[in-house]
């Protein structure tokens, strides 16, 4: 897995910038910074939103509020350690949050009378997933299948976190990734096997 | 666990050790001891494969599931863009340090200075017994906080042939209704709010909740005529070239009232724009020109 993701320099950002500097930073220079991250992360950060059900729309202000968020993070002086990881944990909790939102609003919309399909079963028919799986790929099909913590450590992995940084998103001890990377891989390999 | 001792060779790598191996993750010793393992032992070569074969599948059908949604970033690259310049401005951090620069005894002064300011005009208001006059509609804007405006991806071309449309009316009800709850409504009449777009469809705006906001049909001055206006303004300036779409619907969304003293270069509505006359313009300009 690791081989076929290039490290971001954001990666190991143990290189802390000494906080006189930092307190001394422009805005303007911060802002190039934060634009830089997003040049970088936009994509892998929207992928990662967006396998929590969002929809595209609801990603990308995920992700504006994201690097809103890094803005005045590195604007009041704070740690530039694992900047990825603080990105990907803002997006975790953002895109939570949204998720939420969406069912509340869904669950309000659901209980107005006047909708027919009120009493609809939500969650799709076994050809509707089959149908799915057969679009976007058997292993996505089974990884939804797993529990929704493991599918969080796969699909940082698959971004290119490191487990530190997997660990660090997702608050979670560095073991308890990597027995959750091999549960799922295993489960998916024994799937895929069939 | 592998054991260097070759009579327990068939003491194979635990899974775990494997994908931590693959991922880079074990220890320098422990890397150089499973891979001579794995060179030694075929088994635990295979399971390595597969686990590396599992991990292949898995990043190509993660990127084919969502890749196909990401749109281009120019869009959402000049939104944050232009978010952060308005943070920027907006932010209070050099004005703090020119009050703290400023010296105690100084802001003393200033503070009761102040005061003595507000006091004044409060008893001056209270003595003139003049009815006070709103002169900005409150509800003109909307809670951005609640409707910090909504958008699609849409190509120019797109944008600047959909004709001017009629939006009154056309969200339905339940979505009204949610937009009215949001913002604490409750028995409203139909008559009393409209629901509006802040960005207008025409301008990329989506029919989505953080996009609406009950615009109340009884403000005067900044009402949902002046922001048509806008709207058309702001849709034939991207149009032309003029102006960057991202930043139409960036001012539209952060404050369309700004946005239109900014690209109608006027405080006031124009005439032209407003419904209630140009008699009631004219009398509301005796009242915002006139002492409080």
């Amino acid at each position: 897995m690791g081989a076929e993701l290039p490290p971001s320099h954001y990666e190991n950002a143990s290189i802390v910038v000494p906080s006189t500097v930092r307190r001394s930073a422009q805005p303007s220079s911060i802002e190039q910074e934060v634009m830089e991250m997003f040049d970088e992360f936009r994509h892998p950060l929207l992928r990662y939103s967006l396998s929590f059900g969002l929809t595209i729309h609801d990603a990308e202000e995920v992700i504006q509020e994201v690097f809103m968020a890094l803005f005045r993070h590195l604007h009041l002086g704070r740690s530039r350690r694992n900047l990825r990881g603080w990105l990907f944990r803002v997006a975790h909790n953002l895109a939570l949050k949204q998720r939420i939102a969406n069912q509340a609003s869904s669950q309000r919309t659901a209980g107005d009378a006047s909708l027919a399909d009120e009493h609809a079963d939500p969650a799709p028919g076994p050809e509707e997933q089959l149908t799915a799986a057969q679009r976007r790929g058997f292993l996505q099909a089974v990884a939804r299948a797993l529990p929704e913590n493991d599918q969080h450590c796969l699909r940082l992995r698959a971004e290119g976190l490191r487990y530190r940084e997997i660990a660090t998103v997702l608050g979670m001890s560095l073991g308890a990734v990597s027995v959750s990377l091999t549960r799922s891989l295993a489960r998916l390999a024994r799937a895929d096997g069939r | 666990m592998l054991h260097k001792d070759s009579h327990q060779a068939n003491l194979h790598i635990p899974d775990e050790e494997l994908v931590r191996s693959a991922d880079g993750e074990l220890s320098p010793q422990r890397t150089t001891e499973v891979d001579t393992h794995l060179k030694a032992c075929w088994d635990c070569r295979a399971r390595m494969e597969e686990f590396q074969s599992t991990i292949t599948g898995f990043v190509r059908d993660h990127h084919a599931e969502f890749d196909g949604q990401l749109p281009p970033g120019d869009g959402p690259r000049a939104l944050l863009r232009a978010r952060l310049a308005e943070w920027s401005d907006q932010s209070t951090t050099g004005w703090w340090k020119r009050v703290f620069h400023f010296g105690v005894p100084q802001m003393a002064v200033v503070g009761l200075s102040l005061i003595a300011i507000v006091t004044g005009i409060s008893w001056f208001r209270q003595a003139s017994q003049k009815p006070s006059y709103v002169l900005f509609d409150e509800e003109a804007a909307p809670n951005r906080s609640l409707t910090p405006g909504a958008t699609r991806q849409v190509a120019l071309s797109e944008v600047c042939s959909v004709p001017r449309e009629e939006v009154i009316g056309n969200v339905p009800g339940a979505l009204r209704q949610r937009v009215l709850l949001e913002y604490g409504i409750s028995n409203a009449r139909p008559e009393d709010y409209e629901i509006d777009y802040l960005i207008a469809p025409r301008l990329g705006g989506t029919e989505d909740i953080r996009n609406l906001w009950p615009e109340p049909y009884r403000t005067r001055v900044w009402n949902a005529h002046v922001k048509d206006a806008l709207e058309q303004r702001l849709h034939e300036m991207v149009c032309s070239g003029q102006l960057d779409l991202s930043t139409a619907q960036h001012d539209i969304a952060t404050d369309w009232i700004a946005a239109y003293k900014k690209y109608f270069h006027t405080d006031q509505p124009l005439v032209s724009h407003s419904s209630i006359g140009a008699a009631t313009v004219l009398e509301l300009g005796r009242v915002i020109s006139s002492p409080v």
